[in-house]
């Protein structure tokens, strides 16, 4: 993490987090903006609320260039304020501010990651971003009428703000929520007063914060403005950083920040407060102006119920937010270790020997009721850990929204059961896979141009699908297209050209073609674009995948579309499982994997060349395994007729395996192996993990994977 | 290990150190002693977690044969070795006097599995004599320092290099 002002660490986190979120909001309002093309006051006022929270907060971690960043955003904001159908109408806009929101997420990243963090310089983007907001006064300009006022009001701004040569006018931003704006300024104007000496308050807006309770609104929205002359600047910022309930203040009389110093100056101007010698022109402003200003009156008016409107808008997110709280991973990691000793514990008592024999009737009751607790306390435990995806699926519509302008193809993200929840771990680590496929189903998948599709009898619009389910311990993710489809043909010559065959090509089904595509090295592509086709794509998603124990395949049909269909475990953290002994260990098998069990008869057993043992199930011949064998255990039982074998299948691929005996189904917490223990192969003999049982033995966790591959 | 049986043996060695010499010097640190065959060794009392008899131990293929395995220590994990057999001493099976030492460092918890748990012994600096060459065993650069000490020598393992240095004693052999 970068190095920030001592005492400051323990902040950084909740910046982070806070405005990582706060980041994902603002994404999210202009994707539905943009989709639904239309930007009403309520998604303005909230992306106000959002660039002036990073603002303020930068500022506070001493992230200068992102506050500068923020403040520049918040700028061209304004701007569309005056004008919200500008948001939908100028192209350059949301491609503007995605940019913005992009180099900040880089930079809270570089933030996080980076011990030597340097501020990155951003003073392209500010300038790309001033350009914009000039080229769209430009464009209120030529609207003429209303939008008149504020350039104009703006000009007077500008002047009232040189006109004072020596005098600095500072705009100043209380808390959000702290209540009685105007009262609160009228103690911060006291305060620079008494801790400065010569200063000279050359004047503020709102002038009657004294005596209009409306006034509190006005700062609310725009700002308290102050202006002062002193022979020192800094001792003033310093006085009013030392002011109570100051979110962030800032210098407003620098030319560039024109446009705003206009906004509230038309405000100021239209809510009839005359308007102090800071803006001295301003009255003039208004009177000169008049005419145009009168409709600018009319939307700069409005801002004052805007509490109310603000109201339910910071009632709903607010509720939203209230309810939840960030907690630390490890914390729940650590309350889940201690729940699981509870239960170790509560067994331990419930079933001690020395209890044995007694008649304990209401120690018997009690038992129950405190292990109903405990498992209460252990399913909830448990789904704290659980998430839903709809942020990682969210994600998704920021993908395809730049891939639609990059690559020119008009495709839809449609979004299905983003609600399904999954352990927080694997949610983590979902956003790299699906936006791979969800990249490839774009540029791969979907007809380059509408009018092949029209020609193939569909819709010129594109889809892509993205949907979540959850089944039986699993979760299945689809990512479908209704696109060209894999084109098998291709897929095999390829395939053979890379030299990928195993055998010849007329053994190939047209599943085990298409799962082709998933193979290291693999890429059909001819063109490598920016966002797909460097051939490393699918066998990377495919091992990220299995390596949180998911699996990928494909289906497809050719001119239809293509399905990715994405299977993992609900949680990495509990697998449902069958308990097996082998000698005096014990092992746990994934249920899902688990075809069937069964006792042989020695008839039944088939012997290789190789004195390996197999055995014929419905037509299909399994490899057998002794897993006493196998992990060298000391086992009494060898006759096979006296053990149980379980037929386990994983991605298509059998194994039968020889265990004493059954013990029963348990779900199980996954726990990995000591770290000491990390140098040496134990994932190799086909062991994921281990597990504290109930009565506090350890159970090794089978990977059936590693154990067919093993074999 | 009984606690105040291994409290009363602390004192009693407490009170032998003292008597036989009055001792001015301050105490460097603390080294928890016990028996590997005749041997006795030690491990400086910061590192140890606590003590343990030996418990269910669960056999883990692909380990060495000195790790004996893993066991559950208050819902953790942990390897346990046994350093007869790291040491290259005959093994001998377990009984009641036999002890486990859970050691921990840099966040690595480790078991070890020891003949008898002695007690605990203050050390001084003058009986730090740094040189386990002396000692013609094969457990040396295991050794952080020995203690000569009136009854006797004690080696002071040296937790980071067993617990680290696992690979190195596999290449030895």
């Amino acid at each position: 993490m970068a190095k920030v002002e001592p005492g400051m660490e323990a902040m950084v986190d909740v910046y982070i987090f806070e405005t990582t979120g706060l980041l994902e909001q603002l994404d999210e309002i202009l994707l539905r903006t943009e989709k639904a093309n239309e930007f009403t006051e309520d998604d303005i006022n909230e992306i106000f609320r959002i660039m002036h929270t990073v603002k303020g907060s930068s500022a506070m971690m001493g992230f200068d260039n992102l506050q500068q960043l923020a403040h520049k955003g918040e700028d061209m904001f304004f701007i569309i304020r005056e004008a919200p159908e500008k948001m939908t109408d100028v192209g350059f806009v949301y491609d503007l501010v995605f940019q913005m929101s992009d180099l900040f997420k880089a930079e809270i990243d570089m933030i996080q990651n980076n011990d030597d963090y340097e501020p990155t310089d951003f003073s392209e983007m500010i300038a790309r971003l001033e350009k914009g907001a000039k080229m769209l006064k430009g464009e209120l300009e030529d609207d003429g009428g209303a939008a008149a006022a504020a350039p104009a009001a703006a000009d007077n701004a500008a002047q009232a703000a040189d006109a004072p040569a020596d005098s600095t006018t500072v705009r100043v931003f209380f808390e959000d929520g702290c209540k009685m704006e105007n009262i609160r300024a009228f103690m911060l104007i006291n305060n620079v007063k008494e801790s400065v000496d010569e200063v000279e308050i050359v004047g503020y807006v709102p002038e009657d914060i004294e005596s209009n309770q409306d006034s509190a609104n006005v700062i609310i929205d725009n700002g308290f403005l102050l202006t002062f002359r002193a022979p020192d600047p800094k001792t003033v910022f310093s006085a009013i950083e030392n002011s109570l309930n100051v979110q962030s203040y800032e210098v407003v009389d620098n030319p560039t920040p024109a446009a705003d110093t206009a906004e509230p100056a038309a405000d100021s101007a239209a809510a009839s407060a005359p308007a102090a010698e800071t803006v001295s022109a301003a009255p003039a402003a208004a009177a000169a102006a008049s005419p145009a200003a009168a409709p600018a009156a009319v939307p700069a008016e409005k801002p004052k119920p805007a509490p109310e409107q603000k109201a339910p808008a910071a009632a709903s997110s607010g509720s939203g937010k209230q309810s939840l709280i960030s907690v630390n991973l490890q914390k729940l990691d650590q309350l889940h270790d201690i729940v699981g000793e509870i239960i170790t514990t509560e067994s331990m008592v419930i079933s001690n020997p020395e209890l044995e024999g007694l008649r304990l009737e209401s120690f018997t009751k009690s038992a129950r009721e405190l292990r109903k607790l405990t498992a209460d306390l252990q399913d909830t435990v448990m789904s704290i850990r659980m998430v839903p995806l709809t942020g990682p699926f969210q994600k998704m519509n920021r993908i395809v929204r730049d891939m639609k302008v990059k690559l020119g193809k008009d495709v839809e993200l449609v979004i299905e059961g983003d609600t399904t929840e999954v352990d927080k771990s694997i949610v983590d680590n979902l956003n790299d896979p699906l936006m791979h496929l969800v990249r490839n189903a774009v540029d791969h998948g979907i007809e380059n141009s509408p009018e092949e599709r029209i020609a193939r009898g569909k819709p010129g619009k594109g889809t892509v699908k993205l949907s979540a389910m959850s089944s039986s311990g699993e979760v299945v993710i689809t990512i479908s297209d209704d696109g060209q489809g894999i084109d098998t043909e291709k897929v095999i010559q390829k395939a053979e050209r890379n030299g990928l065959l195993t055998k010849p090509i007329s053994e190939y089904s047209e599943r085990e073609i298409q799962n082709m595509i998933l193979l290291p090295g693999f890429s059909t592509n001819d063109v490598v674009t920016e966002y797909s086709g460097r051939g490393v794509g699918m066998d990377v998603v495919k091992s990220n995948l299995s390596k949180m124990g998911g699996s990928l395949t494909v289906e497809s049909k050719k001119g239809q579309g293509t399905a990715f269909i994405i299977k993992i475990p609900l949680t990495l953290a509990i697998v449902d499982g069958m308990e097996i002994m082998v000698g005096d260990a014990e092992f746990t098998v994934p249920i899902s994997v688990i075809k069937e069990s069964f006792i042989v008869k020695h008839d039944q057993i088939i012997n290789d060349t190789k004195r390996g043992e197999m055995i014929m199930i419905r037509g299909v011949c399994y490899p057998m395994l002794r897993l006493n064998e196998k992990f060298g255990l000391p086992s009494a039982v060898n006759d096979i007729e006296d053990g149980i074998v379980l037929l386990i299948e994983s991605e298509n691929r059998g194994i039968c395996l020889f265990a004493d005996k059954l013990i029963g189904e348990q779900q199980v917490v996954v726990k990995p192996f000591p770290k000491y223990l990390s140098q040496y192969d134990i994932k190799g003999q086909g062991l994921s993990g281990c597990t504290i049982m109930g009565d506090g033995s350890i159970s090794l966790i089978i990977d059936v994977n590693r154990l067919i591959e093993s074999h | 290990m009984d606690i105040k049986e291994l409290f009363a043996k602390q004192e009693e060695i407490k009170r032998k150190n003292l008597n036989s010499k009055n001792e001015k010097e301050s105490e460097i640190t603390k080294v928890m002693t016990f028996y590997i065959g005749d041997q006795v060794y030690g491990i400086e009392i910061p590192y140890v977690i606590e003590i343990i008899g030996v418990p269910h131990i669960t056999v883990v293929p692909g380990i060495p044969y000195y790790i004996k395995g893993i066991i559950n220590v208050r819902s953790k994990v942990v390897p346990v070795i046994d350093m007869r057999a790291r040491f290259g001493k005959e093994e001998k099976e377990y009984n009641e006097r036999t002890n486990t030492i859970i050691i921990e460092e840099s966040g690595v918890s480790v078991g070890v599995i020891v003949d008898e748990v002695i007690g605990v012994i203050p050390v001084y600096q003058k009986y730090i004599a740094n040189s386990p060459d002396r000692i013609g065993v094969n457990d040396n650069k295991f050794i952080k320092y020995l203690l000569e000490m009136q009854d006797g020598i004690k080696l002071v393992l040296d937790v980071s290099k067993l617990i680290f240095d696992g690979d190195m004693f596999m290449v030895d052999e």
